[in-house]
C-alpha cells in the first residue's frame, strides 16, 4: 500500500531541478503559486509496514499544532563596563600670610591728598588705543637655586610686578623703567645677589622696591641695610619717596640707645652704617647678636677685603638672605668679587675661585646693567673738555714751580720715591686752579661766566674740586648765584637741608662739592649743569660725580665741562688718561667703563715729568692715585 | 569704599582654573585662588588624568569636558579649603563644572579654544559661537554656561571690587605656566599647541 507523505517543509527556492519529482507532490499540489516556487521536502521517517493490522492509525494525518517559545540561550555581555573613573589626586600649595600695611589713602576724592598714580606708559602714536597695554608683563622667576617645586611655583604663581605695583596696593611715584622691573623681580627672587648696576640706573630704588614686595608678600619680616654714613639721609630720603608706609629705625645714637634698638622687636627695617655696625656686632655676645631674613649691604666694596674688620662682622650676621650693591664690583681685581660672594654665601669660607669660576658665580649671582644699553631714551650728556689758558700771574707761578720741583726731584737721584712726585703734582695742580699769590684763576672766570647764562636761564649746576678749601676759596665770588657748600667739614646733619635748599630755593644755583662727599649716592637729577674744576685722578670717580646729575630722573641733557689749564700738568695726565681709556675700550667695548681702575701707576707719574721711575719704586701693577679720601681727609693731600 | 563694599571686596575670592594636555596623552588641572588683586592664597593642581582606549571610544566628544570640567574642576574644588566666590578660565570645557557647583563658572569668551572647539560642550554652539551670556570684567570679556546665563549678572556684582583695566586672564597663564613647571619636574611634557 501506498500511503500519502506527511511532514512536509515549505521552502522559497527558484530552481527544483534537484528534487526527485515523487517529493513535489502534496496534499494541495494542485493550489496555484504564481510567484512562489514550492519545493517540497520530505520529513517523514522512513517507515516500514507489516501486515499485523496493528498500524491502522498510521493511516491518519499526524495532528501538528503551532506554538511561540521562548529562546532558551541568552546572549551574554562580556566584558561588562561601567563608567568607573579612578579618584583624581590634587596637590595643595599655599602662601605664607602677607603683612597688611595701612591701605592707600582713600580720601582722593576730597581734592586735599591724591594717590599718586604711575604715568600711562607712552603710546606709540601708531598702536591705537590701548596698543601698548598688552606689553609683556614682568613675571617674577624662580631663582636658579630653587630646588623644590614648591620654591618654584611660589614664584610662579605670583602676579606680574606691573600690576602689583600699578597702583592697586603698592603706590608707585613714578613708573619704573623697564630695566628696573627686571632688577625688582630678579632681586625679589633671589636669596643671594649682587645687584652691580652703573650708578645712576637706580640700584636704591630697585632694592627698596624689593625689599617693599618681600615684606609684604611675608618673605621677610626683618631687614637690616648697611651703607656708608653719609648716605644714610639718603637712603631715608629714597624709603619715604619710594616706600612711604615702611617704618624705617636708624642705629645711632650713644652705646646703651643703640644697643635698645638693635634688640628692639617688630621693627621691620634697621638701618646703620658700617662704622656703627662693625662697633656694636663685635661687641656684642654671640647670643645677643640680632638676626636678620635679609642684610643689604650698600657700597659693598667696603668689604672687599675679606680680612677686615667689618668683612667679617657682616659675615657673621645671621641671616637668610644676603644682598649686596655696588657700582663698582671691581675695583683693582677681579678677586675682590671673592669677599663679596663671601658673604653673599654663594663660596665656602676663604675660598679662592679662579676667574672661570667667578664668572660662572656672577652669571647666577650678579645683575650688572650699564647705562649706555639700558637707557636708549635717556637725555644725553654732552662733555665739554675746555682747554684754558691760564692768567700771566698763574701761568708764571706755575713755571716756577715746575722748574724747581724738577730740579728738586732729579737732586734726590735714587732717593726720589713717588710721594715726592705726587707732591709736585699736587702743587701744581693746586696752581692751575688759582694763583697762590693773587687769587687769580682763568678757571673762576670762566666759571663766572659760565653761571651768567645759567642763572639768567634758572638752571643749577654742580661743581666739584678735589679740595675742599678751593670750595671755600671761590664761594665769595659766586655770591651772585646762592652758592651752596657741600663737602667733609659740613656737619652730617646740616648737609640734607643743603641738598633740599638746592633743590628748592630758586636763587641757588651752584652746589659746591667735593669728589669725596658728594660722588656718591646723591641724587641731584634736578641739576642740568656738571663743571669739574679741577680733574680727579680716576675717570670712574668723575663718571660717579657726573652721574649725580646724569640719572633717572633728568629730563633735559646734561651739560659736563672739565677745566683744564693748558700747557700742564693737568692736559698731561688728561692725555695719558684718554689714552688708557682707549685702550680699555678697544678691548672691553663701550658698555661698560667703570668696571677697570684706570688710575696713574707709579711708571705713569713718573712719566709726567720725563722722569724714569727707579727699579723698586713702584710697580706698574701698583696704582699709586688716592682713593677717594673719608672725608675729613679731603685736605690731607 | 563703604566698611561694607570693602568687606565683600575684602571676601572676594577669585579661582582661576585651566588643564594643560599632556603630550602622551591626558590631563593636569590648576586651580589658582586669589585675593581682588590677584596676590595668590593657594593652589592645587592634579596629578595626570588619562583615559583609557574604552573610555576614549565610549565617552567620544564628551571625553575632554568630562575629563576637564567634571573630573578636574570637579576634584579641585572640592579640595580647596579657600573656597572661590567666582571661577574664571580659560577653556569652555570647563563650563561643565558648573552643573556640579554653586558657583559662577566662567570662561574666556572668543578665545581660540572656543572657536576650534567641534565637540558639543555646555554653553557653545557646534559653530564654537556661544549661548550663554557674556559680562565684561576688568577689561577681559567671558561668557557663561548656556543653562546659566544669570551668573553674568552675580559675576559682574561679584567683581565690582576690581579695577576696571585689571586683566583676568593673566592668573590664568600663570596657572598654566605651574602647571607645566609641574610636569616639567615630574617629567611629563605638555602638549605643543
Amino acid at each position: 500500500m501506498r500511503h500519502p507523505e506527511f511532514g512536509t517543509h515549505h521552502v522559497e527556492s527558484d530552481s527544483s531541478a534537484d528534487i526527485p519529482h515523487s517529493a513535489l507532490r502534496t496534499p494541495h499540489s494542485d493550489a496555484p503559486s504564481p510567484a512562489i516556487v514550492t519545493q517540497t521536502i520530505s520529513l517523514t521517517p522512513r517507515i516500514d509496514i507489516h501486515a499485523s493490522g496493528a498500524n491502522v492509525a498510521l493511516n491518519r494525518w499526524p495532528n501538528i499544532e503551532c506554538s511561540e517559545i521562548e529562546a532558551s540561550i541568552r546572549v551574554g555581555t562580556i566584558p561588562s563596563w561601567k563608567p568607573g573613573w579612578g579618584r583624581v589626586r590634587t596637590v595643595m600649595l599655599t602662601f605664607p600670610e602677607a603683612i597688611q600695611f595701612l591701605p592707600p589713602k582713600e580720601d582722593a576724592d576730597n581734592g586735599e591728598l591724591q594717590t599718586i598714580r604711575p604715568p600711562k606708559p607712552k603710546r606709540d602714536p601708531e598702536d591705537g588705543e590701548g596698543g601698548s597695554e598688552r606689553k609683556k608683563p614682568t613675571r617674577l622667576k624662580p631663582p636658579s637655586d630653587a630646588l623644590s617645586l614648591e620654591d618654584r611655583l611660589f614664584y610662579i604663581l605670583q602676579p606680574p610686578l606691573e600690576t602689583t605695583l600699578a597702583g592697586q596696593e603698592l603706590i608707585m611715584p613714578f613708573e619704573p623703567f623697564p630695566h628696573q622691573y627686571e632688577g625688582i623681580g630678579w632681586l625679589f627672587s633671589q636669596k643671594h645677589a649682587l645687584l652691580a648696576d652703573e650708578m645712576g640706573l637706580g640700584k636704591t630704588m630697585q632694592t627698596i622696591t624689593a625689599v617693599r614686595l618681600l615684606l609684604r608678600s611675608g618673605q621677610v619680616r626683618k631687614v637690616l641695610f648697611v651703607c656708608p654714613k653719609p648716605l644714610i639721609p639718603n637712603w631715608q630720603r629714597e624709603f619715604r619717596t619710594w616706600a612711604e608706609e615702611l617704618p624705617i629705625v636708624t642705629v645711632e645714637g650713644n652705646t646703651e640707645r643703640r644697643r635698645m634698638i638693635w634688640s628692639m622687636p617688630g621693627v621691620p627695617i634697621l638701618m646703620t652704617n658700617y662704622e656703627v655696625l662693625s662697633r656694636d656686632l663685635s661687641e656684642m655676645h654671640e647670643d645677643d647678636r640680632p638676626s636678620f631674613d635679609l642684610v643689604v649691604l650698600d657700597e659693598a666694596q667696603r668689604i672687599k677685603n675679606r680680612d677686615s674688620k667689618t668683612a667679617e662682622v657682616a659675615r657673621d650676621i645671621t641671616r637668610k638672605r644676603s644682598w649686596a650693591l655696588t657700582g663698582t664690583p671691581i675695583e683693582n681685581r677681579p678677586e675682590e668679587m671673592a669677599s663679596l660672594f663671601e658673604f653673599m654665601e654663594v663660596v665656602p669660607p676663604n675660598a679662592t675661585p679662579d676667574l672661570k669660576q667667578l664668572s660662572r658665580l656672577a652669571d647666577v649671582y650678579v645683575l650688572r646693567r650699564v647705562k649706555e644699553l639700558v637707557m636708549k631714551d635717556m637725555p644725553p650728556r654732552l662733555d665739554r673738555d675746555e682747554f684754558l689758558e691760564m692768567t700771566p700771574a698763574q701761568n708764571s707761578a706755575y713755571r716756577i714751580a715746575e722748574k724747581e720741583g724738577i730740579v728738586q726731584l732729579n737732586e734726590m737721584g735714587d732717593q726720589i720715591s713717588v710721594a715726592n712726585v705726587f707732591e709736585l703734582v699736587l702743587r701744581l695742580k693746586q696752581i692751575t686752579n688759582f694763583d697762590p699769590l693773587t687769587g687769580e684763576s682763568a678757571k673762576l672766570d670762566r666759571l663766572v661766566a659760565d653761571m651768567e647764562e645759567i642763572a639768567s636761564s634758572g638752571g643749577k649746576a654742580i661743581l666739584f674740586s678735589q679740595w675742599t678749601k678751593v670750595l671755600d676759596w671761590m664761594k665769595p665770588a659766586l655770591e651772585p648765584f646762592g652758592p651752596l657748600i657741600y663737602h667733609g667739614g659740613v656737619p652730617t646733619k646740616k648737609r640734607e637741608p643743603i641738598l633740599k635748599q638746592f633743590k628748592e630755593d630758586p636763587t641757588k644755583h651752584i652746589l659746591l662739592m667735593s669728589y669725596g662727599t658728594g660722588a656718591v649716592g646723591l641724587n641731584l637729577q634736578f641739576a642740568g649743569y656738571v663743571f669739574l674744576f679741577d680733574r680727579w685722578w680716576n675717570p670712574a670717580v668723575e663718571d660717579q660725580a657726573i652721574n649725580r646729575a646724569h640719572r633717572i630722573g633728568q629730563k633735559d641733557t646734561v651739560i659736563v665741562t672739565r677745566f683744564i689749564s693748558k700747557d700742564t700738568i693737568e692736559e698731561r695726565i688728561d692725555a695719558v688718561l684718554r689714552h688708557k681709556r682707549a685702550i680699555f675700550e678697544s678691548v672691553l667695548g663701550p658698555g661698560d667703563k667703570t668696571n677697570v681702575s684706570l688710575s696713574l701707576d707709579a711708571a705713569e707719574i713718573f712719566g709726567l715729568f720725563d722722569l724714569k721711575a727707579p727699579a723698586g719704586k713702584g710697580s706698574r701693577l701698583k696704582k699709586v692715585a688716592p682713593k677717594i679720601p673719608p672725608e675729613s681727609e679731603q685736605d690731607a693731600a | 569704599m563703604a566698611s561694607g563694599s570693602k568687606d565683600r571686596a575684602d571676601s572676594l575670592r577669585l579661582g582661576f582654573l585651566t588643564a594643560v594636555e599632556l603630550q602622551d596623552g591626558g590631563f593636569v588641572g590648576g586651580l589658582l585662588v586669589t585675593d581682588r588683586f590677584g596676590r595668590p592664597l593657594e593652589f592645587q593642581c592634579t596629578t595626570p588624568v588619562r583615559a583609557n582606549r574604552t573610555q576614549e571610544l565610549l565617552y567620544g566628544p564628551t571625553l575632554v569636558p568630562f575629563i576637564v570640567g567634571e573630573l578636574i574642576g570637579k576634584a579641585l574644588t572640592d579640595r580647596i579649603t579657600i573656597k572661590p566666590t567666582l571661577l574664571l578660565s580659560d577653556g569652555p570645557e570647563m563650563l561643565t563644572l558648573r552643573e556640579h557647583i554653586d558657583a559662577p563658572v566662567l570662561c574666556l569668551a572668543g578665545s581660540d579654544r572656543a572657536a576650534a572647539i567641534s565637540t558639543p560642550t555646555p554653553g557653545l554652539d557646534a559653530d564654537g559661537s556661544t549661548t550663554g551670556s557674556k559680562v565684561t570684567l576688568g577689561r577681559v570679556e567671558f561668557q557663561t554656561h548656556a543653562e546659566f546665563p544669570e551668573d553674568a549678572a552675580t559675576a559682574q556684582q561679584l567683581a565690582q571690587p576690581i579695577d576696571g583695566k585689571a586683566d583676568l586672564s593673566e592668573p590664568i597663564e600663570r596657572v598654566a605656566e605651574a602647571l607645566k613647571e609641574t610636569m616639567a619636574t615630574v617629567g611629563g611634557k605638555p602638549k605643543v599647541a
